[in-house]
């Protein structure tokens, strides 16, 4: 199978090229013709395709001539919706890196996209792949904890530093807020199968990381039409130095007991004196590859991806109203004329 | 005069925590409940039990008061007439304006007010807070809170009338953390899940402090067998801190039959945050300086209970009312 990658701009990437590289039945082809516009210093570009040892096309429309059948598509998140819809109309199938747009027209362009195209469209939450989610979902719905009342969610990590745009409120639609929220409401989401996000309520600041223009803390609390609650910390709140990129937690409140789920708590603890520094080494499932195993299957057998680009959607809308509620210091409904969150 | 009887009114929970702690410090004690149950406990504890406050004022110069929160204001009010120095259970009241006044009786009658706020001598909110104090975080940026335990069994914490509620009672503990290490809060938010009568019940609460910190607060009454479990995680431009109660035993069981997992947490008796308060309390009556927690701090973390409450019901955030509130012998605070 032929996959290709559009842009290095978000460094999963990185990741995915890694591991298609690995794969036997993978042929794996990169561009990323923005490289250019990223800050001097930001790795990017055929360099980087070569270190990795994935091929290497200059323009997206070189990639998209070369035939793939799967897209991947990570550059800036305000970009998905445009390289999505070439990709797609060139008939490639679409895994799209979150959140899925910035806002909802664009993310309702992309979905159309890929019906109208006739391919499928997921959306890049690998955490919803830990085993242990799973086992979790299917206690939860075999009714082991009964009714489940509230859940504490967070997805912190350190500010991505390796990209500027991160922390740019245009390309990236916000900053901790718009990336860090979307995980954890995702997995809540596909907790609860039909239930919508009715009411979200959000704080934020810029404390961490002064200098950067987009917020670096931030609370969002969300009600949902099942009468449960979550509060997610979708903070940059990791140290830059700290032995760990970050991690993601949840805490799932039931009548009949409580669940608290660390996908990335696996590690080997140590101490380097070499290096004067603490010694983390994570293992466990490799997320972005069983993630990437579902996208590779679910367009071998023609079948649609979980989670799909409506997943991806419901996320995001959870985003916009936590924008509105930040920017109005109200709590705001979840609907689907949500403001443009760039303008935020 | 020096102080050496204590006078505990209420035999409930807390007291089996109290009671031997006094002892511990070489206090005598006297128990008076109106529920008849203080023999059962100067049975099982020591001290001696009487049968009317009459009887527990005329004995004793420190009255600690760890009956239902409703009956606070009352019974200190009534130990500060009498000029007793005053411990009282958290929280301190179910209002602001009570807690005000209780503050102003107690400063009419040249007696020392001090709330029980016991989470101030836990080791770990200790060293936490001194850290965050010492700079080595920065300003915090971010917060959380936990608490999380099977919800109490006697039915007046299930009555919010009586105890304010899982809110009032339980985190009012994390809201005087957040407001220590991070400063005054203006604005909360917050919802509650499940029953509070009766049940499991969870209260998720955001607060903005004036510093520009924000904090997440979640506490939880389960069903019965849920163990107690609290932490936090405190992050600022330089530095993190964080603790689990479960992260790091010092000493651990396994293969024992179920243990009844109360409402408490477990404690080294050795190092009782319980006994180590009651002796800061004791030591700042002997020598007239503060306790590490003082009733304006317990009356600031009423303050943040009830505006949790309010936005509970309301379903939106509430602005903390910053009226000013400590103006000793200002009696018109309880009407406001």
């Amino acid at each position: 199978m032929k996959v290709g990658i559009i842009s290095f701009a978000h460094t999963h990437a990185l990741s995915y090229a890694a591991i298609l590289r690995d794969r036997s039945d993978v042929e794996c082809v990169v561009t990323d013709p923005d490289h250019a516009l990223r800050p001097a210093g930001e790795s990017g570009g055929r360099a980087l395709a070569e270190s990795i040892g994935v091929g290497y096309l200059d323009t997206v429309d070189e990639l998209l001539a070369w035939h793939p059948d799967a897209v991947i598509v990570c550059s800036e998140n305000a970009r998905h919706v445009d390289d999505v819809e070439r990709a797609a109309a060139a008939g490639a199938h679409i895994l799209c890196e979150k959140p899925l747009a910035t806002t909802r027209p664009d993310a309702v362009r992309i979905i159309d996209a890929c019906d109208r195209a006739g391919v499928s469209l997921m959306t890049a939450f690998p955490v919803r792949f830990t085993p242990q989610y799973a086992e979790l979902r299917h206690r939860l719905q075999s009714g082991a904890l009964g009714e489940v009342l509230s859940i504490s969610g967070a997805n912190n990590g350190r500010l991505p530093a390796e990209r500027a745009w991160f922390t740019d409120p245009v390309l990236a639609g916000g900053g901790a807020v718009a990336d860090h929220t979307v995980h954890v409401a995702d997995l809540v989401f596909g907790l609860f199968p039909g239930v919508d996000a009715v009411k979200v309520f959000a704080v934020a600041n810029r404390m961490l990381h002064a200098d950067r223009e987009a917020e670096t803390a931030g609370l969002v609390s969300i009600e949902y039409s099942n009468g449960v609650t979550a509060v997610i910390d979708c903070s940059w709140s990791v140290p830059d130095h700290y032995p760990t990129w970050g991690g993601l937690t949840m805490r799932v409140i039931a009548e009949g007991g409580n669940a608290e789920l660390a996908p990335f708590a696996e590690r080997v603890d140590g101490f380097s004196e070499t290096d004067r520094s603490p010694v983390w080494l994570s293992y466990g499932v490799d997320l972005d590859a069983a993630m990437l195993d579902e996208f590779l299957s679910a367009v071998a057998v023609g079948r649609r991806p979980v989670p799909d680009g409506l997943d991806g959607l419901r996320a995001l809308e959870v985003v916009l109203a936590a924008y509105e509620s930040i920017a109005t210091g109200h709590p705001a409904s979840v609907h689907q004329d949500s403001p443009d969150i760039s303008s935020v | 005069m020096t102080a050496s009887t204590v006078g505990l009114v209420g035999a409930g929970g807390i007291a089996q925590v109290h009671l031997p702690g006094w002892l511990d410090l070489g206090f005598d004690v006297v128990v008076h409940s109106i529920d008849g149950k203080a023999r059962e406990l100067t049975d099982r504890f020591g001290g001696r039990a009487v049968d009317s406050m009459d009887e527990l004022l005329d004995a004793a110069q420190i009255v600690d008061v760890v009956t239902p929160t409703d009956t606070h204001r009352l019974i200190v009010e009534r130990a500060a007439a009498a000029g007793k120095h005053v411990v009282c259970e958290k929280p301190l009241a179910l209002t602001v304006a009570d807690s005000a006044a209780m503050i102003a009786a107690c400063s009419r009658a040249g007696v020392r007010l001090f709330p029980a706020h016991v989470v101030r001598y836990f080791h770990a909110y200790t060293a936490m807070q001194a850290a965050v104090a010492a700079g080595r975080v920065g300003t915090p940026a971010a917060q959380r809170f936990y608490r999380i335990g099977s919800a109490p069994k006697q039915p007046w914490f299930r009555d919010r009338a009586r105890s304010g509620g899982l809110a009032m009672d339980q985190l009012i503990h994390d809201f005087d953390q957040a407001r220590f290490s991070a400063g005054e809060v203006e604005t909360v938010y917050a919802t509650r899940t499940g029953d509070e009568g009766a049940g499991p019940t969870t209260v998720q609460a955001i607060l903005r402090h004036r510093s520009g910190t924000i904090t997440h607060v979640n506490g939880v009454w389960g069903r019965p067998g849920l163990g107690f479990r609290y932490g936090f995680t405190v992050v600022g431009p330089d530095g993190l801190l964080e603790h689990d109660s479960l992260r790091y035993p010092v000493l651990q069981y396994d293969g024992l039959a179920d243990a009844d997992k109360g409402y408490l947490p477990p404690v080294d008796p050795a190092s009782s945050p319980y006994t180590a308060e009651l002796a800061d309390f004791a030591r700042a009556i002997r020598d007239g300086s503060p306790a590490r927690v003082s009733a304006e701090d317990a009356l600031e973390a009423v303050r943040i209970a009830t505006a949790v409450n309010r936005s509970i019901d309301e379903h939106t955030e509430i602005a903390l009312d910053t009226a000013p509130s400590l103006h000793a012998g200002d009696d018109r605070e309880g009407e406001r």
